[in-house]
């Protein structure tokens, strides 16, 4: 088996989430050094504090101060801290339920060892330096042996509440891009196309992606296409692409589906050497490479007359 | 009257670490055409689709539709996903086949943890504005589950490690399975899971048929009922939940008619060998229940497929005759937060 083709993948993505208005004040809080929770019609006190009752769905709003001490009620012991996460070293993941409230909030805790937590210990909020309006203001616990903080009252009203957050996510996988499209990759880097043929309708895909999407069997045989081919249909492109692999390309271009000789599937691709408004439909074009390319950069006319409909018109 | 719909076959992949060689629908595929293979339909036949899968987990947008090309969609076929696991999306098919607008359908789903850290994968499911912020993945939410465990005194390391180790005995009669035998306990993963205590990361595909009324019978000899079926969810903020306990699993059990007469196989989806102590007490199973005979998700867990294969084995067993009455369960989200519970039968033998 020929190798696997890999390539590493990140997600990175900054979700921008709006606040409803127990989130916001509790966010708001944490900035301001005040822990809130709010009150449940049945007289519980909800922290972290949400919009609507967990278990009657009613909105609630009454907000409450609570301490930023609390309990322990289970705890895990994380040695190798993993990336994003609240302490760079070695740190007990906790629920904490904190003196006031009724539910207890995930966060870190730091001690030396596994040996130094365990449920019931008491711990209080080590604030952040910087903050922020976010769950990460509160830095991590730590012990705490003194007196139950007493709460300040705070009704959660605030100055320059925050409406919003911004909420960075990253992903990094290893992408790789299986059996068929590997096999098609791996041609291309020579510069040849190669479909691959339904054993049942055998219609010719390209790209091919292991399997006839019309049978719903695998495919296999391989067939090399074009290098020729036919544009089919076309659009012409007036706004300049914001990606940096195309910034080179001035507007207006026109892209095209292209039907290569042989191939059931139109591919598409970028058609260039001729001017944007002279690109028609049945236009004969072949591909252009450049130095070291995977890929064709785009395609231009052969020159050969324009193919006739009924060659393509089941191809569009 | 409500129709009858039974489970008439099942298929799964041999579940291993990586499938890099193989694209998604590359995976999915056999398991489609062997699930097929067993009731003789062809896809032309089907008349409804739905699947279950995630794109989170490798990262591949979108990967659904693709993976919709094994099933061979063209001209249109009546077709939905969900993304979650392959047991909501049977739970759906169930429905459909209710309305009597379709008499068959074909349940699918497959997971591809290889590609990515699936452990970092799922902190983003979890509430976005409090809990995600701090990256907890999926073991050190299960850890907290398992120490709330410990400290209630409803078990210990060492039983723990016992649950792992009965699961992978009994893998060792499924060929799928990816864990099997003797696996050392190992250190912890995060404190008190060990490695034992976790599932393994891997790749894989199921698939099950469901009919409904005759149209089962002619399908299959000995079709796996559904007596019932349900799903309950709890609150997101774990810290509201009492994890010790799953009253959903309980209330999804109750409404899927679980309490009403025992049952003798029960394929539970606990990925942690805590959670299984949890669902033990909620679903009251007691020593007489045969418990994941397959090995169970500590053996294998393609995730987004689990779910569904603890139903396709429950219903295997109903149709070489080994169980006559099965419980089978899915969960989603962490800590047993959503739970489905389906009470399978067979026929009188």
């Amino acid at each position: 088996m020929p190798e696997v083709l890999k390539a590493p993948l990140v997600v990175e993505f900054p979700f921008t989430r709006s606040l409803g208005p127990v989130q916001s004040a509790f966010l708001t809080g944490l900035r301001e050094r005040v822990v809130l929770g709010v009150k449940t019609t049945d007289g519980r006190t909800l922290v972290p504090p949400v919009e609507y009752d967990p278990v009657t769905a009613e909105e609630i709003r009454d907000l409450v101060e609570v301490a930023p001490t609390g309990t322990v009620t289970t705890w895990a012991w994380n040695h190798e801290p993993r990336r994003g996460q609240p302490l760079a070293g070695p740190f007990a993941w906790v629920l904490v339920r904190l003196d006031g409230a009724d539910t207890a909030l995930l966060h870190a805790l730091d001690v030396p060892g596994p040996d130094a937590v365990h449920t019931g210990m008491r711990v209080r909020i080590r604030w952040a330096e910087e903050r922020t309006g976010a769950i990460t203001d509160i830095a991590c616990f730590e012990p705490y042996d003194g007196e139950p903080d007493q709460p300040g009252g705070h009704t959660g009203e605030f100055e320059n509440p925050l409406t919003g957050i911004v909420a960075p996510a990253r992903l990094d996988y290893t992408y790789s891009p299986g059996r068929a499209q590997s096999d098609y990759i791996n041609a291309l880097s020579a510069q040849r196309t190669v479909g691959e043929r339904c054993p049942s309708c055998r219609k010719v895909y390209v790209p091919p992606r292991g399997a006839c999407p019309t049978c719903g069997v695998a495919t296999w045989e391989q067939v090399e296409v074009g290098p020729r081919g036919t544009v089919t249909t076309y659009c012409i492109v007036n706004i300049k692409a914001a990606h940096t692999a195309n910034l080179d390309i001035e507007v207006p271009y026109v892209y095209a589906h292209i039907a290569l000789d042989g191939a059931d599937l139109a591919l598409h691709a970028r058609i260039g050497g001729i001017p944007y408004d002279e690109v028609r439909m049945g236009l004969r074009v072949e591909p252009v490479w450049t130095q070291g390319a995977r890929h064709p950069d785009h395609y231009r006319p052969t020159g050969e007359p324009d193919a006739d409909y009924d060659t393509y018109k089941e191809l569009l | 009257m409500t129709r009858e719909i039974a489970v008439v076959a099942f298929a799964q992949t041999d579940h291993r670490r990586s499938t890099e060689e193989s694209s998604e629908v590359e995976m999915l595929m056999p398991v489609l055409h062997d699930v097929l293979d067993r009731t003789g339909l062809k896809t032309a036949d089907i008349g409804f689709t739905c699947s279950g899968s995630s794109d989170y987990l490798a990262g591949r947008a979108f990967s659904f539709t693709l993976a919709l090309d094994g099933v061979g969609a063209w001209p249109p076929i009546a077709e939905s996903h969900v993304e979650m696991d392959g047991a909501w999306a049977l739970y759906e098919a169930w429905t459909k086949l209710l309305t009597g607008d379709a008499d068959t359908a074909l349940v699918y789903s497959y997971g591809k943890c290889s590609p990515g850290s699936v452990r970092d994968v799922l902190t983003r499911q979890l509430d976005p504005y409090y809990v995600a912020p701090l990256w907890p993945d999926s073991v050190a939410l299960a850890a907290l589950q398992a120490q709330a465990l410990i400290d209630a005194g409803d078990t210990d390391e060492a039983a723990l490690a016992a649950v792992g180790a009965r699961s992978r005995a009994d893998a060792t009669a499924n060929p799928h399975a990816q864990l099997t035998g003797r696996v050392p306990q190992g250190d912890y993963v995060v404190r008190p899971l060990r490695t034992g205590d976790c599932p393994p990361i891997g790749d894989g595909a199921a698939a099950v048929i469901l009919a409904a009324g005759e149209r089962a019978r002619e399908l299959c000899e000995r079709p796996a009922w559904i007596r019932g079926i349900d799903h309950r969810i709890e609150a997101h903020a774990l810290g509201v939940r009492d994890l010790t306990d799953s009253p959903s699993a309980r209330l999804a059990a109750e409404k899927a008619g679980a309490f009403e007469r025992p049952v003798d196989t029960a394929e539970l989806h606990a990925p942690f060998t805590a959670q299984e102590v949890v669902l033990r007490k909620a679903l009251r199973l007691d020593g007489s229940v045969r418990v994941n005979p397959s090995g169970g998700a500590l053996a294998a867990h393609p995730v987004m497929a689990a779910g569904l294969i603890r139903i396709g084995e429950a219903a295997a067993r109903i149709h070489r005759g080994a169980s006559d009455r099965a419980l089978a369960h899915a969960t989603s989200g962490p800590c047993l937060q959503q739970n489905l519970v389906a009470v399978l039968e067979g026929d009188p033998r």
